[in-house]
This record gives C-alpha cells, sequence and structure tokens, in this order.
C-alpha cells in the first residue's frame, strides 16, 4: 500500500473514531489500527511489538508524528484529568479527497473497528488487543491456552478476564466476518 | 542508605556526589588534592575514564573485560557523524566515547529513578533485582551501537536482505565472544538484548512493562542514548543548540503512572514539575539539532555519495553480515578505499570517492516548503521524478528520511501529588515542530540550469504531482 493511501486510511480512522465518540488519544488510534491490520485485514504494514498497554507500533506513532508535521494531524488538548488527543485538519480532508477508491473499499472496515472499539476505555482496549495478538501469535490454541498466555504476558489481567476478552476476539471476527469478506481484507 | 550503584561498589562515591564535590573543587582550584582525599578509599578493581561531557565514567574491571571485546574496541573506528566533519570539522568523534557515555547516564538515570521512587517504582512486574538489572543496563547500554556498520546510519540500507544494524547488534551480543563475558558477569544475554535493543529487537516482540521502562532508560525520548548524543555531537561539532541541563533532568526523572481518561495507568518514564524546564529543553535541543546538524542538507549528501561509494567498493555492494567479515569492516578500510579510489580513475567509484574528497558534493536544487506540502505532501518526489527527466536520473538526488517521533507527551508529578500530561503544563511542548526533510540535489554543473528550471516550472510540477491517481 502507497504511503498516501495509507494515510488517507488513517485520518478516516481518526474522523470515523471521533464521529463514535471516542477520546482519540494515540493509544486508542493505536489499538484500532492495529484492529484495523489484524483482524480485518488491511495491510497497513506497521509492525507491533506486545507493549506496555497491548500491541504497540513505533512505525506508527512516526507516522503519526510526520502526519503532524505535515499538518494532516494536530493535537488536541483536553483538561484535567484527560490529557491529549489528536483530530485532523482541514489538510487532511485533503489528502482524503486523492485516495477516495481506497477510502471506499475499507471504509466498511475502519466503520466496524471505530463502532465496535472506539469508546472503550484503555483499560479494556488493552485486554482485547492483547488477546487479539495472542490469537494471532497462537490461532490453533484454545481459549484456555490463549486465556493462560495473556496471563504470563500481562500479569495484572486475571485468567477470567483473559478469558472473557479471548471470547469477545471471537465474537468479533464472527461479526467481522461479512466485512472482512467485502473489503478482500488481506488483499493489497 | 545505599543505592543500586553503591551496593556493587560500596566503597565508593555516587557519581552524583563526585560531581557535586568536582563542581565544588573546581570552583576553588583545589580540585587534586581533594579529588584524591575522595578517592583515596577506592578499590583498585575500580577505574575511571576521563570524558569530555561527564568529567569521568566508571566501570569496575569485570565491566572492562567487555570494554575491551573486539565488538566494542571496534566503535573506536566508526564515526559517529558519518561524514560531518566535511561540513563540521570538529565532528569527528567515534561511537566508542558514545558508547562509554551512554552507559555512564544510564546508571544515572537508574540510580535516580529508583531513588525518587524507590524500588518500588521499576518493581512493576512483581519481581525485580535491582543490582542485576542495574549490571545488566550498564552492559546493555555500552554495547548498544555494535552491530553498526562503517559510518553508522549513513549506510543502514547496504546490509542485505531483512538485516539492519540491530540484527548485527543481536548477532554480536550472542557471538562467542560475548556470551563468555555475560556468563563471567553473570548476566542473561537474552536481557542484555533486551534492553539493548529495545523496542528494535529483530526477535523480542513482547516486553514487560519492567522490560519497557529499563529499556526506555536507554532508549527512550529521555533516554541516555538520545541525551548522550545530542550533548556529545553539540560539544564535538560546536553546535551548542544540543546543550540542556541534563544534571537536573536526570534527577527529576521519575517512573510515573500515564493515566488514561478511564483512570487506567501504565508506567512510563515521566519528570517532577521541577524537571519541566530541562525536559523542554532537551526536546527543543533535539529539535534544533536535528535541523541544524543531523539533517543539514550538504551533511546529508555526503552520506548519499558516500553510499554510493560503498555500493561500488563493497563485494556485491553489500555489507558482510557474518560476526567475522563485520567485525573487519570499520571506517578505515573505507576511508583509505576513498583515498585511493579519488586518485586512480580504474578504481570502482573512482567518480564519486573523487567527489567526496574534492567537496565537490550535488547542491540543493530544492528543499522542503510548507505552502508546497499543503498543496503536495510528496513536493520533493515529484520535483525530483521531473527533474530527473530534465537532466537525466544520475545528474538528481532526492532525500525524504523517515524521522522518529519526539514524543513530547509524557507524565508530569505535580507537588500536591497529582500526575498531568506533559502538554497540559507546556505551551513550549505544545509548538515543539516535529522536523521533516524533502530536498531535491543537482550536478554542481547544472546548479544554475536547474534552478531556472525550476523557478519556471515548480508551480506545474507540484500541481500535476497532487492529480496522481488514487491506485493501488
Amino acid at each position: 500500500m502507497k504511503q498516501i493511501q495509507r494515510d488517507g486510511l488513517l485520518v478516516e480512522l481518526i474522523d470515523e473514531l471521533t464521529n463514535y465518540g471516542s477520546w482519540c488519544g494515540e493509544t486508542h488510534i493505536q489499538k484500532a489500527t492495529y484492529f484495523l491490520e489484524a483482524m480485518m485485514g488491511i495491510p497497513l504494514g506497521f509492525p507491533y511489538v506486545l507493549y506496555k498497554h497491548g500491541p504497540f507500533s513505533f512505525d506508527l506513532s512516526d507516522e503519526l508524528a510526520s502526519m503532524r508535521a505535515d499538518a494532516l494531524l494536530e493535537w488536541e488538548i483536553k483538561p484535567e484529568p484527560y490529557g491529549n488527543a489528536l483530530k485532523t485538519t482541514n489538510v487532511s480532508a485533503g489528502l482524503k479527497a486523492r485516495v477516495p477508491r481506497t477510502l471506499a473499499r475499507y471504509l466498511p472496515a475502519i466503520s466496524f473497528v471505530a463502532e465496535k472499539f472506539g469508546t472503550r476505555g484503555v483499560k479494556d482496549l488493552e485486554k482485547i488487543s492483547t488477546a487479539l495478538y495472542v490469537t494471532k501469535e497462537a490461532s490453533g490454541r484454545g481459549c484456555e491456552a490463549r486465556a493462560q498466555r495473556i496471563t504470563e504476558l500481562k500479569p495484572h489481567i486475571t485468567l477470567e478476564e483473559a478469558k472473557e476478552a479471548v471470547c469477545f476476539i471471537e465474537e468479533m471476527f464472527r461479526e467481522a466476518e461479512p466485512v472482512i469478506r467485502e473489503i478482500g481484507g488481506g488483499e493489497t | 542508605m545505599l543505592n543500586a550503584y553503591q551496593k556493587i561498589y560500596p566503597n565508593r562515591f555516587s557519581t552524583h556526589t563526585l560531581r557535586k564535590v568536582n563542581n565544588q573543587v573546581s570552583f576553588l582550584g583545589r580540585l587534586g588534592s581533594l579529588e584524591k582525599k575522595v578517592r583515596g578509599t577506592a578499590k583498585k578493581n575500580n577505574h575511571e575514564i576521563r570524558d569530555p561531557v561527564y568529567a569521568f565514567i566508571h566501570m569496575n574491571s569485570s565491566e572492562r573485560e567487555v570494554l575491551n571485546s573486539a565488538p566494542v574496541q571496534r566503535l573506536r573506528h566508526i564515526h559517529q557523524l558519518a561524514l560531518t566533519n566535511l561540513v563540521y570539522p570538529g565532528g569527528t568523534h567515534r561511537r566508542f566515547e558514545h558508547s562509554l557515555g551512554v552507559m555512564e547516564l544510564a546508571t544515572r538515570i537508574y540510580n535516580a529513578v529508583l531513588e525518587n521512587g524507590g524500588t518500588d517504582s521499576l518493581d512493576i512486574d512483581g519481581k525485580y533485582d535491582e543490582i542485576y538489572y542495574l549490571r545488566v543496563l550498564r552492559m546493555a547500554a555500552l554495547v548498544h551501537d555494535i552491530g553498526h556498520a562503517p559510518f553508522s546510519h549513513a549506510s543502514e540500507d547496504l546490509f542485505p536482505g531483512d538485516c539492519n544494524h540491530e540484527t548485527m547488534t543481536l548477532r554480536l551480543i550472542e557471538s562467542d565472544e560475548m556470551e563468555k563475558l555475560w556468563a563471567m558477569l553473570k548476566i542473561q544475554t537474552e536481557d542484555v538484548a533486551k534492553l539493548a535493543l529495545g523496542r528494535d529487537h529483530p526477535k523480542k516482540k513482547t516486553f514487560s512493562n519492567t522490560e519497557a521502562i529499563l529499556s526506555e532508560i536507554i532508549t527512550g525520548a529521555f533516554g541516555a542514548d538520545r541525551m548522550d548524543y545530542l550533548l556529545r555531537d553539540s560539544h564535538h561539532t560546536g553546535v551548542a543548540y544540543g546543550r540542556f541541563d541534563h544534571y537536573r533532568l536526570t534527577e527529576t526523572l521519575r517512573v510515573l503512572p500515564k493515566t488514561y481518561e478511564d483512570r487506567s495507568k501504565e508506567p512510563a518514564l515521566g519528570v517532577e514539575i521541577g524537571g519541566l524546564q530541562s525536559a523542554e529543553a532537551l526536546l527543543l535541543a533535539r529539535y534544533f539539532m536535528f535541523s541544524q546538524l543531523y539533517f543539514h542538507p550538504v551533511r546529508r549528501i555526503y552520506d548519499i555519495h558516500l553510499k554510493e561509494y560503498l555500493q561500488a567498493w563493497l563485494e556485491g555492494g553489500r555489507f558482510p553480515v557474518d560476526v567475522t567479515g563485520h567485525l573487519n569492516l570499520t571506517d578505515n578500510e573505507v576511508m583509505a578505499g576513498i583515498w585511493r579510489a579519488s586518485r586512480d580513475p580504474d578504481l570502482p567509484g573512482h567518480g564519486v570517492a573523487k567527489r567526496i574528497m574534492m567537496r565537490d558534493h550535488y547542491r540543493v536544487l530544492y528543499t522542503r516548503n510548507p505552502d508546497d506540502v499543503l498543496k503536495y505532501r510528496e513536493a520533493g518526489l515529484a520535483i525530483y521524478t521531473a527533474a530527473s527527466a530534465a537532466f537525466g536520473e544520475e545528474n538528481v538526488r532526492h532525500d525524504r528520511p523517515k524521522i522518529p517521533a519526539s514524543q513530547v507527551a509524557f507524565p508530569v508529578l505535580e507537588p500536591d501529588g497529582r500526575i498531568v500530561s506533559s502538554l497540559l503544563k507546556s505551551d513550549a511542548l505544545r509548538h515543539i515542530p516535529e522536523v521533516a526533510v524533502d530536498t531535491v540535489y543537482v550536478h554542481p554543473d547544472l546548479l544554475d540550469a536547474g534552478r531556472a528550471w525550476l523557478n519556471e516550472n515548480r508551480e506545474s510540477i507540484i500541481k500535476s504531482g497532487s492529480e496522481l491517481e488514487d491506485t493501488a
């Protein structure tokens, strides 16, 4: 995927997350992008490591900074106890206008992710994104084994919470199936 | 109470104490006698190395074995800033002293973090041995750059396949020579690799909170790597923008829970409110050093010319990736090759070698302009493509490097115990721009013609570039 297409999708994702009432901090954008890639199969090409709050891509973080440098995104600072969020700009609207086919193709997946995950808290996102990470890491393993693995990786998550997160991911995969088919997820 | 450093070196004063003493006695002009008195209790096991940035770097005899290993000694022959000395003549320092500096500074940060927050601050995952991890941290800091190819980042693209300097660092950390040293120091190879490589570890895809924080002490926004290269590069090149109050910053660093809107928390390196101005100074220093030094257009074109020479000179145009081949190749061999090739038209890379030696580099035709970016984000690429068509691809070069995020958002501890985002507390941080570079160069003989051509065609090129169709 070309950079312009990828950034167009990121801008669209941030707009959709905002529309669905997401806080749109960088952690939300990180997790939502991970769902787009790992669940919906959109080949954005960001590598992820399992970090402090679940899957995290430093390349994506650098890309968001580069988009700020090019006036496609800007900080939105909100009063305490809230922190900083990212929002799109007039310039980013112009970018979206240049990739209409890409946006049209992947919009159903972006809307799905924004709706299902956008308003969840960071703690919740950590659990379910880690469940997705573990599922992708060892797709053949049963729910119990995956939940166990989550508690190994994230000791502060209880086994019960981990099981719930794994079940939720299974359910999301089922719900997402028609959308994944529609967008031809995984193809470039 | 003894800190972790003092537990390893029970007869020593901490670096902080030494610095305070050094500052006092320097001022009074009695450095020699008082320093001797302070150091009188040190065992032979402990060693100091003079350093222009920190005055002294400390290590014990076991650690010195690592310093004397072939991979670390090789860094004496790898320039920190490639051919920057062709622009800033003082910039001839090597990765060796940087690595020592990172080790020293990482130790200071670690001690400050533990002293400020107690052991609990790093005991995030429930099991933590502070002395063991100090040893790992120091060694990881010392070896974090051993995988660099000649001229460091300038030639990174010439590793074959998916290999990069991090892959080579891992390979060397796991080599027989280094494995023996880790065993002697009673530290695990895997732990050294995790902290040395952090986020860029080629194999490690999962990080515990403790590992993440410790690796950030070396490679993070307030990590020892960043602090040292800014201070050291500034010192050697004479570009004063890189200086900041690292004493104040180091001593106010804390592991703080970064709080989210749902009240969830994750540990992150942050600062006490008293260190906020030092943190601002560091991030501003980074911005200025990137725009003034690291991305100076003439410095960058020499990276491009150097890479062109290496492609012609290296076997198959690629660096060797076996341990022996890597250890045998330094800047010295490359510079000798460039020197010879510049004088002998029959040697590979003669043209570009001569260009480097005679400072006859390609000249700037176009640099990034915010107005152009608003019209078309890839304006530089469009101009490069059009200029290549007009003047020949061999006469035009394009530079659009990927620049890591500056990471201006971090937690800040207020005097009343509240923890808030740095962006809420600092107007300066909110407005530090991200550095961006997009430069087109042209053969020196074509500079005048190129400029005339660009004046005539600039707007139409940028406009036509912005109309590229959306194809997969």
